[in-house]
């Protein structure tokens, strides 16, 4: 199975730079998800792999075939789209076989591959049926045939489940996540929904401005991120920011903002840093509450107390939400005994649990 | 049921009163211009009437001498010679028009308003254009010729070519109506259907035969109805161009049926043409789109 | 696109145009020429005259023909405006037995073909002693079921609240309709009065055979007829008296494309 390669592929619309420099190498049988706001390029780059829009600059390869300048016809890729695309004026088995006959492949191929990607992805009882006729999931699931039949080097989803409702997206993902196993067909996956990118990718594109911010195993990007983007992006809830500086005192290095102060791990930080000013980032899920006993981890980190804004009981866990001097915050435990609302909070931040990212936004400390 | 509040009953009454008052005029129009003369036509099909004297019974006399009468066969012959060649002229051209404009180009507007603008001129004026176009001696189109080194074609007065002249005229006139028609069509076409059957492997004309074309299919079939329907009335062009001829070629029903009533005064024979020229329209509108619907499922 | 097939589309679309405008351009050329110009390809005339004009002006009563035009086109339109929308409105907005039945009705009238009833008519006309008065002309149009349709459509939206706090103020239903809906639905009205108006305005078959008199013609009728009596006598006279009718036509036409198209195609659709 091959591989896709981008070298140094740009794209601009007019004089507007909409993907700048992206280079990538997709392995076999790999899912990736490009995953980014709008106009963050995502959708664009998956078009030029499918050759619906035209290349800037730079190349594209699959399997070392330069398919950069070649007719969607002929790159042999697949494309579900964000609406299904499907035929509106033919049945559902028409909708699956119309790329293999205009190719030409003899009836009983057809017939094999069709019957194959129904029996699969359930629709056999829904053959002789048009699009009209079937639910947004059963369509869902007829492009996703249309686009197993024609066992293509590559399949290329444009952002599937933006028009399902909630529950409908969670199951679906399962399904493609599982079918993209067994048919081990390198897959590049869009979406802006970072949970779908956690779960399904194998590996993860961050794009922001139609430049990658990060590459990563979905962990890495959790644990790593590289930067502030990256870490306010990934994760849910999301990260907790507050902007203050560093200060070094007595041998010791804290991060310094109105009414918060967190001692550093000085061996973690580069020698030295640009600009005193930076952000900390915590996870709401690595805030603990503080029960009296020592901060966990050896030194460093805070206790800090805050006041109680808001709790979302979530059932097994509950959000905090709660205030340290001017900071909002928030912390997500587990929900034994929540506090009120109204009520002080002791909080403990693990130094090792702590990001810090300098005024260029780029990590600069980050936890083992 | 309970009993509806005094005053309810009378504004609801005065309500009515207002759409009758509103409505009776359209009403009595109703009655008299289009009830009425619906089935005074049907009765006038088995009487003799002249206008001057008073109208007589004929049995089925009308309809036996319209089932023998030569011209009128040679009328809805010559409809049927129209139609073959005005119905693919006209799906062709309109339907390549309108591709061309679905790009994006410059000057759209004023492309479409050029096409459409022999739609809003009189069918009078049309015919007598193309009068002198089509003139053997004078006409645009031999002079045109003639510059090319060609030799001057008889458009009007050559039996076998008057028909099909007459033809690609009122194609010319029509088109651009149904090139809106298209166009309109063409909106519906998804872009993403377009981009997935590219994917599919489809070149520009499997493109076409796979997916536009069967989209369009409501379109044609209107432009296939419209079309026939506006064959079968034809008249003012003969009547201005040929006045039938030559040899009776361009002899059309409608042209018959008002010779009829205005040259001969058999209100009765004249009426049946009408009556039989509605039903003939009927069958073969009918007929067509059973064909295309089918012809397109395939 | 590649710039091959950009520009062949614009060369095709082009050589198209111009066969649509050149025989109008031809035509007016035409009309400027003296006899024995007549018939070159050139558009601009050598000697340019108004000798046919004059003589098409001389010969038959142009000036009248688009006087009666104008009268009966006007006329029609005007009842079908404002005869057709208290009929609409009422079917649209007003609640009383025999809506339904006129409905129906309404849209059967669409079904039937002109030819049906012609013969029919005419012998009404006869009857009533109408032949060769301005009544022939204009009573058998005074409603449109078409416009009649498209203006209920448009009336079924208009919101109720406007209606009721009309009524409240102590409005009568005539009040209601021109000074609420009327202003409302003026993209619609102008659809109804394009298409009307040109549908008259052209209308041959019906004149020709309800009215003798030259006196009370219509143009294309008196067109028609002077083609065919020979009254024109040379294709320059007969081409000037088309001019008479195509001229304003092509000018409102130049200004108002966009309500033409939106109007003659679409009304033509639901016809």
């Amino acid at each position: 199975m091959p591989s896709i390669s981008f070298e140094n592929v740009n794209k601009k619309f007019g004089d507007v730079s909409v993907v700048e420099d992206f280079s990538l190498r997709v392995e076999d049988g790999e899912l990736l998800v490009l995953v980014g706001g709008s106009g963050s390029g995502k959708s664009t780059i998956l078009r030029m792999v499918a050759g619906l829009e035209p290349v800037t600059s730079g190349t594209i390869r699959i399997d070392d075939r330069d398919i950069t300048h070649l007719a969607p016809r002929d790159r042999d890729v697949a494309m579900v789209f964000q609406d299904y695309a499907l035929y509106p004026h033919l049945t559902v088995r028409d909708n699956l076989s119309l790329g293999l006959r205009l190719r030409r492949m003899p009836a009983a191929e057809i017939n094999r591959r069709v019957t194959w990607a129904a029996d699969m992805l359930g629709l056999e009882s829904l053959l002789d049926r048009k699009p009209k006729q079937l639910s947004g999931g059963q369509r869902q699931r007829v492009a996703m045939g249309r686009a197993m039949v024609r066992e293509p080097l590559v399949f290329l989803f444009d952002e599937p489940l933006s028009n399902l409702d909630a529950s409908l997206r969670a199951r679906m993902r399962i399904e493609i996540g599982g079918l993209q196993r067994r048919l081990n067909t390198t897959t590049v996956y869009v979406t802006h929904d970072q949970v779908e990118a956690m779960t399904l990718g194998d590996r993860i594109v961050v794009l922001a401005n139609g430049r990658i911010q990060q590459i990563g195993r979905p962990i890495e990007l959790y644990r790593n991120p590289i930067n502030r983007f990256v870490a306010g992006f990934i994760g849910t809830p999301p990260m907790n920011f507050v902007e203050g500086s560093l200060h070094r005192e007595s041998g010791e290095v804290f991060f310094v903002s109105e009414g918060l102060r967190v001692e550093l791990l000085a061996d973690r930080l580069p020698a030295s840093i640009p600009s005193k000013t930076m952000t900390l980032g915590i996870r709401p899920e690595d805030v603990t509450l503080a029960d009296g006993k020592p901060v966990s981890g050896g030194a460093a980190g805070a206790r800090l107390s805050g006041r109680v804004l808001l709790v979302e009981r979530l059932g097994g866990t509950s959000h905090i939400h709660f205030d340290v001097g001017p900071h909002r915050l928030m912390a997500t435990v587990s929900s034994e005994e929540p506090p009120e609302v109204g009520d002080t909070i002791g909080i403990e931040m693990p130094s090792e649990r702590v990001h810090l990212f300098g005024a260029d936004g780029n990590a600069l400390a980050r936890p083992d | 049921m309970a009993r509806r509040p005094k005053r309810e009953k009378s504004s609801m009454r005065a309500e009515q009163r207002s759409a009758w008052s509103l409505t009776a005029p359209y009403a009595a129009f109703l009655l008299a211009f289009a009830a009425y003369p619906v089935f005074f036509a049907l009765a006038l099909v088995f009487m003799h009437w002249d206008l001057v004297t008073a109208p007589s019974f004929a049995g089925i006399d009308n309809v036996r001498l319209l089932a023998t009468d030569a011209r009128f066969g040679r009328a809805v012959a010559n409809t049927f010679v129209f139609l073959a060649i005005h119905l693919p002229l006209q799906i062709v051209t309109a339907l390549g028009l309108a591709l061309a404009l679905n790009r994006r180009l410059a000057f759209r507007a004023f492309w479409r308003a050029t096409f459409f603008l022999p739609v809003v001129i009189s069918g009078a004026v049309v015919a007598i254009l193309w009068n002198a176009l089509y003139a053997t001696d004078v006409g645009l189109i031999n002079n045109l010729l003639a510059k090319l080194g060609g030799s001057p074609i008889p458009w009007l007065t050559d039996p076998s070519i008057a028909m099909p002249a007459i033809a690609v005229m009122v194609t010319w006139k029509n088109v651009g109506f149904y090139v809106i028609i298209y166009l309109a069509g063409l909106q519906y076409i998804p872009q993403s259907c377009r981009e997935a059957i590219e994917l599919d492997g489809a070149n520009t004309w499997q493109r076409f035969r796979h997916l536009t074309l069967p989209m369009l299919l409501p379109q044609t079939i209107l432009v296939v109805t419209l079309s026939t329907i506006n064959g079968f009335q034809l008249f003012i062009e003969p009547y201005v161009m040929t006045g039938g001829g030559p040899l009776r070629r361009t002899y059309s029903v409608v042209l018959y049926m008002y010779t009829n009533a205005f040259s001969y005064q058999k209100m009765g024979y004249a009426a049946t043409i009408g009556v039989a020229l509605a039903l003939i329209i009927g069958a073969v509108v009918a007929v067509q789109r059973r064909v295309i619907g089918s012809a397109e499922a395939a | 696109m590649r710039p091959v097939v950009r520009a062949g589309l614009y060369a095709a679309l082009t050589l198209a145009a111009i066969t649509f405008i050149y025989p109008f351009l031809w035509m007016a050329s035409t009309t400027l020429k003296p006899p024995f110009e007549v018939g070159t390809l050139a558009l601009i005339p050598h000697t340019i005259t108004f000798d046919n004009y004059r003589l098409m002006w001389s010969r038959a009563p142009f000036g009248r023909a688009l006087l009666n035009s104008i009268l009966v086109a006007g006329t029609i339109t005007a009842s079908v405006l404002v005869l057709g929308s208290m009929t609409a409105y009422a079917m649209a907005r007003l609640t009383f037995p025999g809506r339904r039945v006129l409905n129906a009705v309404t849209m059967g009238v669409l079904l039937v073909p002109g030819q049906l009833t012609l013969i029919p008519l005419y012998t009404l006309i006869v009857q009533l002693g109408w032949i060769d008065t301005y009544a022939a002309l204009i009573v058998p149009y005074l409603f449109n079921a078409t416009a009649i349709l498209l203006l209920r459509q448009f009336f079924l939206q208009i919101p109720q609240s406007l209606i009721d706090s009309a009524r409240m103020d102590g409005m009568g239903e005539l009040r209601i309709l021109f000074t609420i809906f009327w202003p409302l639905a003026r993209p619609a009205l102008a659809i109804v009065a394009i298409f009307t108006f040109m549908g008259s305005w052209n209308e041959v078959l019906w004149p020709l055979l309800v009215v003798r008199d030259q006196q009370l013609m219509t143009l294309p009728q008196l067109l028609t007829v002077f083609q065919l009596g020979g009254g024109a006598g040379t294709l320059g006279v007969s081409l000037a008296a088309a001019m008479v009718l195509v001229v304003p036509v092509v000018v409102a036409y130049m200004f108002l494309q966009r309500y033409f198209i939106e109007s003659m195609a679409g009304a033509g659709v639901k016809g």
